[in-house]
C-alpha cells in the first residue's frame, strides 16, 4: 500500500535560510486511518514542512508527495484530498458557523445541498450545534478551535493536518478534541498528521511519531510497536560508588546506564525478575533510594532525540543515526 | 433522519467543476453585499442618470415632440459617440463610489482574520483568490455601467432601427469594452486599497483618493515640466480618451492618444495586481 506522505530529499529555502535540509521519510498507509506525529523544537521547521505538504512554499530540491500526488505540481489534486486546521484564529469573522461551513465546503468542492447538509452535521459532530447560527466572531476560543476542526473536515478530506489543535483549551475541551481526533482515524477512516507541542497528546492519539531537529529528521518512531513491546524499563536511584553496576548489570542479564550519578535507567528482559535488582545492588553495596517501573514514554524518546537526555539503555545506536536522518 | 442524530459522515459524492468552486466566493459575496442597504440605495440611485438618458434617447427619435425647437436641437439630441461619451462618463462616477463602498470588504476581513490559509489550503491558488474577489465587483459594478448602457444603445438600436445599428455597432462594442476596462481598474484599485488597509472606512476614501492624487500628480508633472503627456498618468483622464477613442469621438490633439492612454491603463493595472499578489499569501515568511 502507498504511504500517505512520502517526503523525498527535500530542501525548503526561506530568503537565505533552508529551513528544511533534505527531509526524506515516508509516513502513514494509505486508507488506513493512522495518526502521524510530528514534533520538535521551536524553530525546528515542523510549520515549514506543513505548509510545504500544504503547497504554500515551493521546494527548492527534493519533493512532497501526498497520497502519491506532488505537492507543488499537482497542488489542486492534493489539496481536494486534504483539510487543514492552522495553528492560529483562522475564520471569517461576520459569518455564522454554519454559513461558514458552507462557504469552506463549497470551495473543496461540495455541491450547494451536500454542503450545506455536511455543514450542520460536522457542526453537530464537534458539538457545536447549539451555536451554528452564532457568528463565529463571538465564539470562546475553545470553540474557535472546534470551528476549524469543522472546518477542516466538513469535505470528508483523507488526510487531515492538525496544528496545535489543543492549543488554548481547558482540560474537558482538549480531551474531547482528542477524541474527535481519534474517531476521525478509527471510525472515518481518515489520515491525521498532528503537529504539537504537547507530547501527551501526541502519545495519546498517534500511532507514527517524527521528530524534526534543525531542519532535519532525527527520529521516526512506530509507537503502536513501541506499546507493544515487551520491555520493562526501571528507574533506580541509589546511594554509593556505582561504577561496578552497569556490569553487575549485565551478568543478570540486565542493561542499565547512569544518567546522573546515582541515577540509573535499567532495561530488563522479559525473563530477568525485578528481585535480582536487589541482589544486584546488595552485591554492589549499594544503597536502593527508589525504584520505579516506567515504560519509554514518548517524552524521552523527544528528549533523546533532540539531544536533551542520553540514549535509554536496550536502544541500538542505529535507531538515532549521526547523520540525523532515517 | 435529523442532522443531530445521524452524525458525521465522510462525504464521497461527486465533486463540482472548477468553474463552480470559483463561483462560490462571489456567491456569498454579493448576498452579503447585497444585504446592505447602503449599497442597494446607491445602486438604485445610479440608475436614474441611464433612466434620463433613456428619456433622452426616445425625445432623439421622436422629432415630431421637438419639431417647433429649430435646426439647433437636432444636433443636440442627436444619438452619437459623444452621447455615450458623456453617459459613461457620468455613470463611471457612480461605479467609482460603489466600488468605494463594497471594495474595501472583499479582501480586509480576510486579512484580518487570517483565513488566506483556509482558501488556500483548498483547491484554490492565489489567482484564484484574486479572480473570485474580482468577479464580486465586476458583477457589482457590471450592473451600473455595462448593463445600462447595453441596454441604452440596445434601445436606440430598436427604435433607429438597422441602419442606425449598422453604421454605430461599434458604440455597443466600445461601450461594452470601455466600461470593462473601466471597471477592471476600479476593481484592482478597490481590491488593492482593501488589502493593505484594516479599516474600511480609509480604504474606501482611498480608492477615491487614488483617482484625484493621481489627477493632481499629472497636472503638476504636466505644469513643473511644461508637458502634456503626463495627463495620461491620470486615470480619469486616460479612461475618458480610451472611451473617446472607442467612441469614435475627436481627443485634443496636444494630448495623449487613446492607445497611450490604454497603455498606461494596463500597466496601472499589472501594477496593481503584483502590488495584490504580494500581499495576499496563505503564509507570511519573514526573510
Amino acid at each position: 500500500m502507498s504511504a500517505v506522505i512520502e517526503v523525498d530529499a527535500l530542501r525548503v529555502r526561506l530568503g537565505r535560510r533552508e529551513i528544511l535540509q533534505g527531509i526524506s521519510c515516508r509516513l502513514g498507509v494509505s486508507g488506513a486511518g493512522k495518526a502521524i506525529g510530528l514534533l520538535g523544537p521551536n524553530g525546528a521547521g515542523k510549520s515549514t514542512l506543513i505548509q510545504t505538504l500544504l503547497g504554500f512554499h515551493k521546494p527548492s530540491a527534493g519533493r512532497a508527495r501526498i497520497l502519491g500526488f506532488d505537492c507543488h505540481t499537482q497542488a489542486r489534486e492534493v489539496k481536494a484530498r486534504i483539510g487543514y486546521m492552522p495553528e492560529n484564529d483562522s475564520f471569517i469573522g461576520n459569518m455564522t458557523a454554519v454559513a461558514f461551513l458552507r462557504l469552506m465546503g463549497e470551495i473543496s468542492g461540495l455541491p450547494k445541498a451536500a454542503a450545506l447538509e455536511k455543514a450542520h452535521e460536522v457542526l453537530f459532530h464537534v458539538g457545536l450545534g447549539e451555536s451554528r447560527y452564532r457568528e463565529i466572531g463571538t465564539y470562546s476560543l475553545g470553540m474557535k478551535q472546534m470551528a476549524k476542526l469543522a472546518q477542516a473536515i466538513v469535505h470528508g478530506p483523507e488526510l487531515v493536518i492538525l496544528d496545535e489543535p489543543t492549543n488554548g483549551l481547558d482540560p474537558a475541551a482538549r480531551q474531547r478534541m482528542l477524541q474527535l481526533i481519534k474517531e476521525m482515524k478509527e471510525q472515518h477512516g481518515m489520515n491525521v498528521l498532528l503537529c504539537s507541542h504537547l507530547l501527551t497528546d501526541v502519545e495519546q492519539v498517534c500511532d507514527e511519531v517524527v521528530i524534526l531537529k534543525d531542519g532535519q529528521i532525527v527520529h521516526q518512531a512506530d509507537l503502536e510497536a513501541e506499546r507493544k513491546s515487551n520491555r520493562r524499563f526501571v528507574q533506580l536511584d541509589v546511594i554509593g560508588d556505582d561504577r561496578g553496576l552497569a556490569a553487575a548489570l549485565r551478568e543478570v542479564g540486565a542493561e542499565g546506564v547512569s544518567e546522573a550519578p546515582g541515577e540509573w535507567r535499567i532495561v530488563l528482559p522479559a525473563d530477568v525478575e525485578i528481585g535480582s535488582l536487589w541482589r544486584v545492588a546488595s552485591r554492589e553495596r549499594l544503597q536502593i533510594r527508589k525504584l520505579t517501573h516506567r515504560r519509554d514514554t514518548l517524552e524521552e524518546i523527544f528528549l533523546k532525540a533532540v539531544g536533551h537526555i542520553r540514549r535509554t539503555p536496550g536502544d541500538t545506536p542505529a535507531e538515532v543515526p549521526a547523520h540525523g536522518r532515517l | 433522519m435529523a442532522v443531530y442524530r445521524r452524525g458525521y459522515q465522510r462525504y464521497d459524492g461527486a465533486i463540482t467543476s472548477h468553474f463552480a468552486r470559483l463561483m462560490v466566493m462571489p456567491r456569498f459575496s454579493w448576498e452579503r453585499i447585497l444585504s446592505q442597504r447602503f449599497v442597494v440605495i446607491l445602486m438604485v440611485f445610479s440608475l436614474f442618470w441611464p433612466l434620463l438618458c433613456a428619456g433622452f434617447i426616445y425625445l432623439s427619435n421622436h422629432s415630431e415632440l421637438w419639431q417647433g425647437f429649430g435646426g439647433s436641437i437636432k444636433k443636440f439630441l442627436a444619438i452619437n459617440g459623444n452621447f455615450f461619451s458623456i453617459f459613461m462618463n457620468v455613470q463611471s462616477t457612480f461605479a467609482l463610489i460603489l466600488a468605494s463602498v463594497a471594495g474595501p470588504g472583499l479582501i480586509a476581513p480576510d486579512l484580518a482574520n487570517n483565513a488566506l490559509p483556509l482558501y488556500f489550503s483548498r483547491p484554490l491558488t492565489r489567482w484564484d483568490y484574486i479572480l473570485s474577489r474580482m468577479i464580486v465587483l465586476l458583477g457589482i459594478l457590471s450592473l451600473v455601467t455595462i448593463v445600462p448602457g447595453m441596454l441604452l444603445f440596445g434601445m436606440q438600436a430598436s427604435i433607429a432601427g438597422g441602419d442606425w445599428f449598422m453604421s454605430n455597432w461599434f458604440l455597443g462594442t466600445g461601450i461594452f469594452i470601455g466600461f470593462t476596462l473601466y471597471i477592471a481598474m476600479v476593481s484592482l484599485v478597490a481590491m488593492a486599497s482593501s488589502a493593505y488597509v484594516k479599516w474600511r472606512v480609509v480604504a474606501g476614501a482611498l480608492v477615491l483618493a487614488f483617482f484625484f492624487l493621481l489627477a493632481g500628480a499629472a497636472e503638476m508633472v504636466n505644469s513643473i515640466f511644461r508637458v502634456d503627456w503626463a495627463s495620461a498618468l491620470n486615470p480619469t483622464y486616460a479612461i475618458n480618451a480610451v472611451w473617446k477613442g472607442l467612441l469614435d469621438v475627436e481627443i485634443a490633439d496636444d494630448k495623449p492618444g487613446a492607445w497611450e492612454c490604454a497603455t498606461v491603463i494596463l500597466g496601472l493595472s499589472g501594477g496593481l495586481l503584483a502590488l495584490l499578489a504580494r500581499k495576499l499569501r496563505a503564509v507570511e515568511v519573514v526573510k
